[in-house]
């Protein structure tokens, strides 16, 4: 147990120090100190990966049971996600400055939540269990990539040639931000979807039903909605500019609260994925 | 005057902003279903919210948000997003059918036609000859993230015909699934029926405690019974433990076994449509009666539930009737077993005794005793009542619903569609350099529908740049 919490709280500082980094470097318009704000990102990674690679082998299951467990999966995901996109597409760096703030919260919640190992419950010993965590962990992350270049959108736009424009100038043009912003909701959109699909099949075979209209498979569902919806304005009504950024910044939180809120605020037979009492 | 009121109609239901104002709807609808109980007035919790919040009762009682998802506003919506999206599907199916021509003609593009039909022209350095145009265009567009071909003296990059086809086939995709949800609704038959280890009951609607069957489902049609052989209550199976775990048969009109196994949470028994989970277990105390002399002429099985609140951990599922040989003088029997309780806990009895109690038809209580298997208790008319065995039961839910091939189908497709929406490129890039009055011109033609990693205006701007021409914009 100590050697993962010492390597958890490694990475936690990693990304705090990478959160800083970008703050200053963003602020100061210092191009080093973003770049080195993007490799502390992906060095958190490792001590991270270590730690939960020690704990799979302690409590004999990933990262899917408990606050602890589910919000270290979502944080891993939305450091990967961002260190990869961003390590493909420099000019994205600067987008961290909203981007791993959301990490360090996640990953320091779960750092003061209880670290005791669940077992897994009959309900969830299922292959399916895998791939429904491993797409919304997925979904998460790109929702929270298009939260933070919608951040960044903003705040060029509301600074159109002020200083925070010139602190983010070496973001891409205001539309491609928008562009790639829609193309993160997208993808998280498709993940998202496929969490569903695969927890409504799951559902079937666990309980004889795929759907029920528990408050997560909802809440779920709601996201789902408000991301069609995010969608739906764009191609079609053709939303485009600031009032399509503040969509995206406002839809990220409700992604959030469905994974972790729904199951603190509503009584649910998913409730177990962070009480740990039932699948 | 129908037809033009008719196309208004579909008009108004193909509209992006009534499609997203049926969302927002189902999507409002839902939240606040989440934060009211469901269910009618006669469950408990409900009636605590109304009472707790009497201000707002009414208007949530008249909305049908006590039974959110099945109200009728909400059907109401559900159904307007259905047709909604049925003509979404439709519309976008003929915009898809639309680009696969126009992707059609530009694959087969030469030099003349992109010089005859063009959107953008550029005027080039006029120290460019034809070649280094080409090769400079090329370079750019693949800085941008185009990749071209070169066919001859054009620059292609044109997407697959069948790249449009990602958003038609999800909308098709979720109408097919909406269908799916709609048809088994009509078809499913849902239900938990309690089965002794041991008992083989007839799936039949006399079986079931509690069950929902859908209008169209045909219990005529139904031949077969459910059987359980036995109930293990630790269960073990990849090294974890399953819980408690009955192994159901089904077997067929002549009695023969179609399929066996042990049913656990996510290893349900499947028989065609048929599939059996299980839901929760109890006891089974068989009581038998015997007259005077000895012989057996009454045999049934009281089912037990397991109850937190019960003073003794167990109650009863309903009452046996015990009457005598003559058929008359009716009794009531009720059995329970009483549970052990470790640290406060619940937990099964080391030893299986069962408490009998006995009341006369007006509900007076004749006779209370705790018996063990094999122990007989004299009935008030001269009968004996044995208790012959205490086992175990399984509550099984089993649902009948042919439509779910059709509904995994229907998922299935919509998040084909959804990923070809998300991956597919949907681009025309056509690109040639070409002599005119005023020197070399590089011509293009640019369709850029969906997921192109740059825009037009950049596009324009980069090719100028390398091209140190003036930009002229002819669309």
């Amino acid at each position: 147990m100590t050697t993962e919490i010492v390597l958890m709280w490694a990475a936690l500082t990693c990304y705090v120090v990478a959160t800083a980094l970008f703050v200053f470097g963003v602020t100061f318009t210092k191009e080093k100190l973003i770049h080195n704000g993007l490799l502390a990102s992906a060095l958190g990674l490792l001590p991270q990966l270590a730690a939960l690679g020690v704990r799979w082998a302690r409590v004999g299951h990933g990262p899917y049971i408990g606050y602890y467990e589910v919000a270290n999966g979502l944080t891993l995901f939305v450091v990967a996600f961002f260190a990869i996109g961003a390590w493909r597409n420099r000019r994205l760096s600067a987008a961290g400055i909203a981007i791993m703030p959301v990490a360090v919260l996640l990953l320091g919640g779960a750092m003061l939540a209880s670290k005791t190992g669940l077992p897994l419950t009959p309900n969830l010993a299922s292959y399916w269990l895998f791939i429904h965590v491993a797409f919304a962990n997925l979904a998460f992350a790109a929702f929270v990539a298009s939260f933070g270049l919608a951040i960044a959108y903003v705040i060029r736009a509301r600074s159109a040639s002020g200083t925070w424009a010139e602190r983010l100038k070496r973001l891409p043009a205001q539309d491609v931000v928008s562009e790639l912003t829609t193309r993160f909701v997208l993808a998280g959109f498709l993940f998202w979807g496929i969490m569903i699909v695969s927890g409504a099949i799951w559902a079937n075979q666990a309980w004889g039903r795929y759907w029920g209209w528990d408050p997560i498979e909802t809440w779920s569902l709601i996201v789902w909605i408000i991301y069609a919806v995010y969608l739906h304005v764009r191609f079609t009504l053709g939303w485009r500019g600031e009032r399509l950024a503040w969509f995206a910044i406002i839809a990220m939180p409700v992604s959030l609260f469905a994974l972790l809120g729904t199951p603190v605020v509503f009584n649910s037979v998913h409730g177990g994925y962070i009480g740990g009492v039932d699948g | 005057m129908i037809r033009g009121v008719l196309r208004k109609v579909v008009a108004f239901l193909r509209s992006a902003g009534l499609a997203a104002g049926l969302m927002v709807f189902v999507g409002v609808w839902s939240m606040l279903a989440t934060f009211v109980p469901q269910g009618d007035i006669s469950n408990p919790e409900v009636a605590a919210w109304a009472s707790a919040h009497a201000a707002v009762e009414p208007f949530v009682r008249f909305l049908g948000l006590h039974q959110a998802f099945s109200a009728l506003l909400f059907r109401l919506g559900v159904f307007a997003l259905a047709v909604a999206t049925a003509l979404c599907a439709w519309q976008r199916t003929r915009v898809a059918l639309a680009r696969m021509q126009t992707l059609k003609e530009a694959a087969i593009a030469d030099e003349a036609s992109v010089s005859a039909v063009h959107d953008l022209e550029i005027v080039c350095d006029p120290g460019l000859s034809a070649t280094d145009v080409i090769s400079r265009t090329a370079d750019t567009l693949e800085h941008l993230g185009i990749r071209t071909k070169r066919r001859g003296d054009v620059l292609v990059a044109v997407s697959r015909r069948w790249a449009v086809w990602g958003s038609p086939v999800f909308h098709w995709g979720l109408v097919l699934l909406i269908l799916a949800i709609f048809v088994g609704g009509l078809q499913r038959s849902e239900g938990l029926m309690g089965v002794a280890v041991g008992e083989t009951k007839p799936d039949a609607p006399a079986s079931y405690g509690t069950l929902r069957s859908g209008p169209l489902h045909d219990w005529g049609r139904v031949h077969r019974s459910i059987r359980v052989d036995a109930f293990d209550t630790d269960f073990r199976s990849g090294n974890l433990d399953r819980g408690p775990t009955p192994t159901v048969s089904v077997l067929d009109a002549g009695g023969r076994v179609i399929k066996k196994q042990p049913v656990y949470p996510n290893s349900p028994l499947q028989s065609g449509s048929l599939t059996i989970h299980p839901s929760e277990f109890g006891f089974a105390a068989t009581l038998s009666v015997m007259n005077a002399s000895g012989v057996e002429f009454g045999r049934a099985t009281q089912l037990i539930d397991i109850s937190q609140t019960a003073t003794e951990g167990t109650v009863p599922v309903g009452a046996l009737t015990v009457s005598n040989e003559a058929g008359t003088g009716q009794l009531s029997v009720f059995a329970t077993v009483p549970m052990d309780r470790v640290n406060g806990q619940l937990a099964l009895p080391q030893e299986r005794v069962a408490r009998v109690s006995v009341r006369a038809s007006d509900g007076r209580p004749v006779l209370d005793r705790v018996m063990r298997p094999g122990e007989e208790m004299a009935l008030p008319a001269g009968d004996t009542l044995r208790l012959d065995s205490i086992g175990f039961y399984a509550r099984l839910n089993i649902v009948d619903d042919p439509t779910i091939p059709l509904l995994y189908a229907a998922l299935a497709v919509a998040m084909m569609g959804l990923t070809l929406t998300v991956v597919a490129r949907q681009q025309i890039v056509l690109a040639t350099a070409i002599e005119g009055e005023n020197g070399l011109r590089l011509v293009a033609t640019l369709r850029l529908w969906r997921n192109v990693p740059t825009n037009r205006n950049e596009i324009e701007s980069q090719l100028a740049t390398a091209l140190r021409g003036d930009e002229e914009d002819v669309s």
